[in-house]
């Protein structure tokens, strides 16, 4: 057998090999919202929206849960992304390319990669006892947004690069000053990959439960959060908490939870990866 | 028009006045001969001098655009064309000069006579009509008009053979006027020369326009 | 006459790099000046002090005065933002911004302010035409400067160059990215602009600088080692460097 059969066979077999670990998740994924859904689709009804935490499985809903949801995301979200691209965009435009800024941007990597349940306690310390929020929704997205900010920054910085440098130097050649260039080419030739690492960020907080956990969110809510300074909790931690219960048909209620925080999570997906497609059709230098 | 055309018109300008120069100093010559006026044969002289500055410059606008310009197809053969039409016509007006010259060394007219012997009217005639030709056919880049000053040229070629039998036969019958038949011997020998000249400008009008050679052969 | 531009003694470093050394140099308004010489000779470096575009490069260090209509452009009380309207540049690869043929004419203007309608209509008809472009366009100006051609493109860009009513345009390799067609156009263009402007050219092609420029600057390892009229450096060059590059024996 000479080298190119062999190189051939190997070729061959890395192929299939590659194809049965794609199919391997994908089954397992398919199995389990297959499972999830055939379970949890039946209980999904207006009740089931509209109801609060109680004690019967069959008459508990998620309302409070996912007005939390809602309200965590949209003050994350209020939180993060000011924050977020305004360092994206010093780190990347105006920081001076020294050693001090690769400490800085190793460790925003690296602050990625930290364990979410480090910045619940983080947040549990500083949010909640030092500056007093206590178990509130202020406290918790403060700390979602902590989580985040990190990745928001990367996606920021990576989509300020993507900007052709050719632009800038047009725009500068034309007498525009740093800012009206950031603000007139930079930002709007890298606002889809920006507002696409926004909203993948965003989905990541939404399924967070650690931090939350630990900032206190409690299981039991049983109004709808009305200011930032009300307690709350939020999705995941419903699921998780009929998920610990006895009865099945608590499970069947976590099921639906989860089906329910699946479709939020997909539809923001969703958009992030439509813009991403919009934004790259748009833009071809 | 691109910047090449312009600069190639230009220098189709300057060699169209070139040639209007050197028409000007074969006619004078014409009318040095049957006027005897020696003022008109210092004219050409002094003119020569413009002429051979008129011809620097046609070549170093000629080397000029072949090195800024690499040209190419037409208008390659168009440049190397005029560097040729250049040297023909400061030839042409080199020899003006020596037909004034000789004009200068006479110390009276020509006996009218003698240039009926010598055909020299008629010469003069067919080489004025040769250059007019080959300047019409430069300007209206008009190769039929060009291919006429061959036929033409032939006329002076046998006027200038006639004129070495006529000068003989004044030899045997010891004419008195030697020095009036040697130097007209010698004005139209360079007249032939001239219709030469022109006779090569038009060889070059029809390399540039037809990209044919016509030097050494045949020509139809 | 009175000299655009005048370099005195320059000298550029980056960081350790001494990339321009002692370059002297004087151009007359209204006049194509083309920078030939192999790459990294310092040409583009070169080229770019003249609107101050290397100011942001680590390390960036010059010695010596640029004259531009007799002032320094760097001294301290010239705004690089008032200099670079003054001195528009165009560059090797087109570079429009991604919006419409119109916004990329008038963004000059708007950075400076100026939001009229009249104003900016009739200088985008005038750009246009300096340009040569305004024919081709005329009916799409509201069109995304993206759909046109790489060579409409670049004259795109020089129409947004010329619109703040520069008087030095500076081109860096304007051609090099474009096709034969397209490269006889903007090299027509360059002919003509000079009318109203003055142009400096950095060209890779050496009978790009043939046909378009006045004068021809050949920069060597950093130095100029020599300037004069392209004519006289294509047909006669004194200096055996240039010989060599010229008629591509280098080395």
């Amino acid at each position: 057998m000479n080298s190119a059969t062999k190189n051939r066979i190997i070729d061959r077999a890395f192929k299939w090999f590659g194809i049965a670990c794609t199919l391997f998740g994908l089954v397992m994924l398919g199995i389990f919202l297959a499972d999830i859904v055939g379970e949890g689709i039946g209980r999904i009804d207006w009740d089931f929206l509209s109801d609060g935490p109680s004690r019967k499985a069959e008459k508990a809903g998620i309302l409070p849960a996912l007005a939390g949801t809602l309200w965590v995301l949209g003050l994350t979200a209020i939180i993060a992304i000011p924050l977020g691209i305004s360092a994206g965009i010093y780190l990347e435009e105006y920081g001076k390319k020294n050693r001090l800024a690769s400490i800085i941007e190793v460790n925003i990597a690296n602050l990625a990669g930290v364990p979410s349940i480090i910045y619940g306690l983080l947040g549990l310390e500083i949010f909640g006892r030092i500056m007093g929020m206590g178990g509130s929704l202020l406290a918790g997205s403060s700390t979602l947004a902590l989580l985040i900010l990190p990745i928001i920054i990367v996606a920021t910085r990576e989509a300020i690069k993507a900007v052709p440098r050719t632009i800038r130097e047009a725009s500068f050649g034309l007498g525009a000053s740093k800012w009206q260039t950031i603000r007139m080419q930079v930002l709007p030739a890298a606002s889809g990959g920006i507002v696409t690492g926004v909203i993948l960020a965003l989905s990541r907080a939404i399924g967070e439960t650690a931090p939350l956990i630990v900032v206190g969110a409690l299981a039991f809510i049983d109004s709808v959060p009305t200011s930032p300074g009300d307690d709350f909790t939020v999705l995941p931690i419903q699921i998780f908490n009929w998920v610990s219960r006895p009865q099945k048909a608590f499970l069947v209620n976590a099921a639906a939870g989860i089906v329910v925080l699946l479709a939020v999570t997909f539809v923001m997906n969703g958009i992030a990866l439509y813009l991403r497609q919009r934004w790259q059709k748009k833009v071809k230098w | 028009m691109s910047h090449l055309n312009a600069e190639i018109h230009r220098l189709k300008e300057e060699l169209i006045e070139m040639q209007r120069h050197v028409r000007m100093q074969v006619s004078k010559c014409r009318n040095a001969i049957f006027q005897f006026d020696t003022d008109l044969a210092r004219e050409v002289i002094a003119n020569e001098k413009y002429i051979n500055a008129l011809e620097l410059k046609i070549d170093r606008d000629c080397e000029n655009m072949l090195a800024l310009f690499n040209p190419v197809a037409i208008d390659l053969r168009f440049i190397l064309a005029a560097l040729k039409i250049n040297t023909n016509l400061e030839r042409t007006s080199d020899n003006a000069e020596g037909i004034a010259r000789y004009i200068l060394d006479l110390d009276r007219p020509l006996d009218p006579e003698l240039l009926k012997l010598f055909e020299v009217e008629q010469m003069y005639e067919t080489t004025l009509s040769m250059i007019d030709d080959a300047t019409q056919a430069f300007i209206q880049e008009d190769t039929a008009l060009a291919r006429k000053v061959f036929q033409k040229d032939d006329v002076l070629d046998s006027i200038n053979r006639r004129a070495t039998q006529t000068a003989l036969r004044l030899i045997r019958e010891q004419h008195p006027d030697h020095l009036h038949f040697l130097n007209l011997l010698s004005i139209v020998r360079k007249t032939e020369r001239i219709g030469d000249q022109t006779k090569n400008v038009a060889e070059e009008i029809i390399f540039f326009i037809e990209a044919k050679v016509l030097k050494h052969g045949e020509k139809n | 006459m009175e000299y655009k531009l005048k370099a005195k003694k320059v000298d550029v470093f980056y960081g350790e790099n001494h990339v321009i050394k002692g370059v002297n140099m004087d151009v007359l308004p209204n006049t194509v000046t083309a920078f030939i010489g192999p790459s990294g000779c310092g040409k583009s470096t070169f080229l770019r002090l003249l609107n101050r575009m290397n100011d942001y490069i680590d390390g960036f260090r010059k010695d010596g005065e640029i004259l531009i209509d007799g002032q320094d452009i760097y001294d301290r009380k010239v705004r690089v933002e008032e200099l670079r309207k003054k001195v528009g540049m165009v560059f090797q690869k087109p570079n429009p911004f991604p919006k419409t043929i119109y916004e990329n004419v008038v963004y000059g203007l708007r950075i400076q302010g100026i939001n009229n309608k009249t104003v900016l209509d009739q200088t985008v008809e005038d750009s246009l035409k300096s340009a040569a472009l305004w024919d081709e366009v005329k009916d799409n100006l509201k069109k995304s400067a993206l759909a046109l051609s790489g060579g409409q493109q670049q004259r795109l860009c020089i129409a947004r160059a010329l619109a703040t009513q520069p008087s030095v345009v500076l081109m860096d390799e304007p051609a090099s990215a474009l096709d034969p067609i397209s490269t006889a156009k903007v090299e027509e263009l360059i002919y003509s602009l000079k009318e109203k402007y003055t142009i400096i050219i950095v060209t890779h092609n050496m009978q790009q600088a043939g046909r378009v420029s006045d004068n021809t600057a050949f920069f060597y390892m950093g130095e100029l080692v020599e300037y004069g009229s392209t004519k006289d450096i294509f047909t006669n060059p004194q200096n055996q460097r240039t010989q060599n590059y010229i008629t591509g024996r280098f080395g």
